[in-house]
C-alpha cells in the first residue's frame, strides 16, 4: 500500500479511536452517575411535593390543593398530574391513567412512601403519599416525559453538526498531515530515479521549500551525494574523451611521419615499418571507440529520434558482416527478418548491431556461422545474434558490457579484439530505452537487444 | 601540378602531410585557421581543399558551409574518428568525401587523385556527350546540371554520381560498381558516404512533379535512376 494511504488510514484510525474513548469514557464516568444523582433528586422532589399538598389540604382546604395540584401541572414541561383516592377513585386529574400509575399508586399505597417507575424510556413515574385533615388518604401521582439523554453525535441536528464537523476536520488533517510527510519522500524518490536513469544533475532540496526537519536534512545529503557523483562522472567523462583528443593529434602526425619513412624506407626497414602502422592502426581505432563511448555515457550527445526502418538497417549490417566474415572463412546469416519500425537515432542503433554483430563473428568458431534474427511482436522488436563460439562463463556474462572487459587474456589477444564493441553498444541501446542481454545458448553467446517498436504511423 | 590548400590547426600535422604529398607530386600550401582557410579557398588558386572540422574560431563545417555559398571546390574533410554524426554532416553541407582522423596518407593521396581526376575529367570523350533525361540537363564539359532550366549545384561526387545513374537510367547500377567508378575506390562493409551522396542527390533534384522519387533504392543491389 502507498504510503500516503498508510499515513491517512493511521490518523484517521486514531482520531476515530480517541473519539470512541471520549464518548465511552463521557457514558461510563459521566452520564450514569448524572442519572442517579437525577433519580434521587426526584424522589425528594416527590417526597416535598407531597408534604407539601397535605400541608396545602390542611391549611388552605380542597380549592386551595386544587389550585397547588393545577400549578404543579402547568410547569415546563408539563406533566401529568393526578390525584386518586385508596378506592382508586379520581380526585384530580386522571386523564392519563395508564396499568403502570395504577400499579405505582398502589405501591404507594401500600409503603406510605415516595415510589417511583423510572423503567420506561419515554415517561417517568413518580408517586407521594398526601393525607387530607379529614384522614383520607390520597396518592399524587406525576407522570412526566422523561428527558431524552443529549447524544453527543446524533438525535439532534446540533450532534449530525457536530459529527460532521468532526468527520471533515479529521479527514483534512490526515490528509494534509499525510501529504506532508510523504510529499517530500515522492519527491526524493523521483529525483533517485532521475539519477539512477543518468540525469546527474538531479536536485531535490529545492523542491522541499523551507522544511528544518529530518526529511529536508535527507534531502540535503542526497544533493550532497548527487552532487559528488556528478562531478566525479563528469570529471572522469572529461579525462576519458581529453585524453582520447589530445592522443589523435600525435597520432595523425605519427601516421604521416611513418608513412614519410617508408618512402624512405628500404626491404630491411620495411617490415618494422608495417609492424608499426599495424599497432598505430590499433590505437587509433581503440581511441575512436573510446570517444564514441565517452560521447554515448555523458549523454550530451542528445539523440535526435526519427523512424528507423530496423528490418532494413540490420539487413544492411547483416550483409557488411557477411562480407566481412566470408573473408575470415566464416559467415554472417539472417535468419529472420521481421518488419518493424522503430524511433531512434539510425546511427546509434547501428552501431549498436554491427558492434554485436562483428562482435560475434570474431569470435565464432571458423567455418561457423553467425545467426541473426530479427522478431517482433506486442511493440517490441528484438534483434538476436548468436554465434558458435563456445560462449563466455556464466558469471561472467552481465560483465561483458563493462568497458575493456575481457573474458581470458589470451582469447582477446588472438581476436584481436579491443573490448569496447559491447560496451558501446549497451551504452546505444540504453539511450533509447531498450535492453541488451547476453546469455549462453548451444555452445555459443547469445545476445539479444530489445526495443519498443515506434507506434503505427500512417504515411 | 595540383594545388593542394590544407586548412588544419595542427600546423605540425600541416608539414609532415606537405612534406609526403610534395613527395607523392603534389604542391601544398597550408593556412592554420578556418577563417584564413576561407579566404585562400575562395581565391580559387587551389585544386582542392583538405579541411580539418576542429578548429579554433572557425570550425570545418562553417568553412564548408561558407565556400559551398559560392564555390564548388573538391573538400576532403579530415573527421574525427569515432563520431559519425560528424561525417554524415560533412558530407550533407556538401564535402566530396571524409577521412576520420587519424588518417593514413596514402589513403589521402588515393581519395584526393580520385576526386582530382574526377573534376579534370572532362576531356573523356566518353563522357562527353550531353544527356538530356527526364527535364535534367546533364552537360559534363561544363559541368553543370540544369533541372526545369534552373541550375542546380552540385559537388563533385554528386555530379559523377548523377552522370553514372543518368547513363544507365532505368537499369539498375550495383553499389560496388558506383563506388569504383565515382569514389574510386572498393565498397568496403559499413561504409556510408555513398548512401549519403545519394540522399544528398534526392534533396537537390527533389522528387518529380507526380511525387515519385527519382532515384531509387534497390535494397543490398544498388540504386536506379527511375524512367517513367
Amino acid at each position: 500500500m502507498k504510503l500516503f494511504v498508510k499515513i491517512f488510514l493511521w490518523f484517521l484510525a486514531a482520531i476515530a479511536l480517541m473519539v470512541g474513548v471520549i464518548i465511552f469514557v463521557t457514558r461510563t464516568f459521566q452520564t450514569a452517575p448524572m442519572e442517579s444523582r437525577w433519580q434521587r433528586a426526584t424522589r425528594n422532589q416527590m417526597q416535598i411535593y407531597g408534604g407539601t399538598a397535605t400541608q396545602i389540604a390542611a391549611a388552605e382546604g380542597e380549592n386551595g390543593l386544587r389550585t397547588y395540584l393545577a400549578r404543579l401541572r402547568d410547569v415546563d414541561p408539563p406533566r401529568d398530574v393526578e390525584l386518586v383516592d385508596s378506592n382508586g377513585k379520581v380526585w384530580f386529574g386522571g386523564e392519563s391513567e395508564t396499568p403502570e400509575s395504577k400499579d405505582l399508586t398502589a405501591r404507594t399505597f401500600a409503603s406510605g412512601a415516595v415510589e417511583t417507575d423510572f423503567s420506561s424510556e419515554e415517561r417517568s413515574l413518580g408517586s407521594a403519599p398526601v393525607t387530607f385533615p379529614d384522614g383520607r388518604k390520597f396518592v399524587l401521582v406525576l407522570q412526566w416525559e422523561r428527558p431524552a439523554p443529549q447524544g453527543l453525535f446524533w438525535g439532534s441536528t446540533l450532534g449530525y453538526l457536530r459529527l460532521g464537523g468532526l468527520l471533515i476536520t479529521a479527514l483534512l488533517l490526515c490528509y494534509l498531515l499525510a501529504l506532508y510527510l510523504t510529499s517530500p519522500i515522492r519527491k526524493l524518490r523521483h529525483a533517485t530515479r532521475n539519477l539512477a536513469d543518468g540525469d546527474l544533475q538531479t536536485r531535490v532540496a529545492p523542491n522541499l521549500g523551507i522544511r528544518r526537519d529530518e526529511l529536508a536534512d535527507l534531502a540535503r545529503d542526497f544533493d550532497e551525494m548527487a552532487a559528488r557523483i556528478e562531478s566525479l562522472i563528469t570529471s572522469q567523462q572529461r579525462l576519458n574523451r581529453d585524453i582520447s583528443h589530445e592522443l589523435r593529434s600525435p597520432l595523425a602526425r605519427l601516421n604521416v611521419a611513418l608513412e614519410i619513412a617508408k618512402q624512405k624506407s628500404n626491404a630491411e626497414t620495411a617490415p618494422i615499418l608495417e609492424r608499426i602502422e599495424t599497432e598505430s592502426e590499433r590505437l587509433n581505432e581503440m581511441i575512436g571507440r573510446l570517444l564514441t563511448l565517452a560521447k554515448l555515457e555523458s549523454g550530451d550527445e542528445n539523440i535526435e529520434r526519427v523512424r528507423v526502418d530496423l528490418t532494413e538497417l540490420v539487413r544492411d549490417v547483416a550483409a557488411d558482416a557477411d562480407f566481412e566474415a566470408k573473408a575470415k572463412g566464416k559467415s554472417v546469416e539472417l535468419t529472420k527478418a521481421a518488419q518493424c519500425v522503430v524511433m531512434g537515432s539510425e546511427n546509434l542503433l547501428r552501431s549498436a548491431v554491427e558492434n554485436v554483430l562483428r562482435n560475434a563473428v570474431r569470435y565464432t568458431s571458423d567455418g561457423t556461422t553467425v545467426d541473426v534474427q530479427l522478431a517482433a511482436n506486442n511493440g517490441h522488436a528484438t534483434v538476436k545474434i548468436s554465434d558458435h563460439g563456445g560462449g563466455v562463463p556464466e558469471d561472467e556474462l552481465t560483465n561483458l558490457f563493462r568497458p575493456f572487459y575481457r573474458v581470458g587474456e589470451d582469447r582477446t589477444r588472438r581476436t584481436g579484439g579491443i573490448g569496447l564493441g559491447l560496451a558501446i553498444a549497451e551504452r546505444a541501446v540504453k539511450a533509447h530505452k531498450g535492453t541488451i542481454t547476453a546469455k549462453n545458448v548451444n555452445g555459443g553467446l547469445e545476445i539479444e537487444i530489445g526495443i519498443d517498436v515506434a507506434e503505427a504511423r500512417t504515411k | 601540378m595540383d594545388k593542394i590548400l590544407i586548412i588544419d590547426d595542427d600546423e605540425e600535422l600541416c608539414e609532415l602531410v606537405s612534406e609526403y604529398l610534395g613527395v607523392e607530386g603534389f604542391t601544398v600550401e597550408c593556412v592554420n585557421d578556418g577563417e584564413a582557410g576561407l579566404n585562400a579557398a575562395l581565391k580559387g588558386e587551389h585544386d582542392i581543399a583538405i579541411l580539418d572540422v576542429m578548429m579554433p574560431k572557425m570550425n570545418g563545417f562553417d568553412v564548408l558551409r561558407a565556400l559551398r555559398e559560392t564555390s564548388q571546390m573538391p573538400v576532403i574533410m579530415l573527421t574525427a574518428r569515432g563520431d559519425d554524426m560528424e561525417r554524415i554532416v560533412g558530407l550533407e553541407i556538401g564535402a566530396d568525401d571524409y577521412l576520420p582522423k587519424p588518417f593514413n596518407p596514402r589513403e589521402l593521396a588515393a581519395r584526393l587523385r580520385a576526386i582530382l581526376r574526377r573534376s579534370a575529367d572532362t576531356s573523356d570523350t566518353n563522357a562527353n556527350e550531353n544527356l538530356s533525361v527526364d527535364g535534367i540537363e546533364l552537360m559534363p564539359a561544363a559541368r553543370t546540371v540544369s533541372l526545369g532550366g534552373g541550375d542546380v549545384n552540385l559537388t563533385s561526387v554528386e555530379f559523377a554520381l548523377l552522370h553514372e545513374l543518368l547513363k544507365t537510367a532505368g537499369n539498375i547500377i550495383k553499389k560496388e560498381d558506383l563506388s569504383e567508378s565515382v569514389l574510386e575506390r572498393k565498397l568496403s562493409p559499413y561504409d556510408r558516404s555513398l548512401d549519403m551522396h545519394i540522399s544528398n542527390l534526392r534533396k537537390k533534384l527533389g522528387p518529380r512533379g507526380d511525387g515519385s522519387e527519382r532515384i531509387k533504392t534497390i535494397r543490398s543491389v544498388g540504386y536506379i535512376y527511375t524512367v517513367v
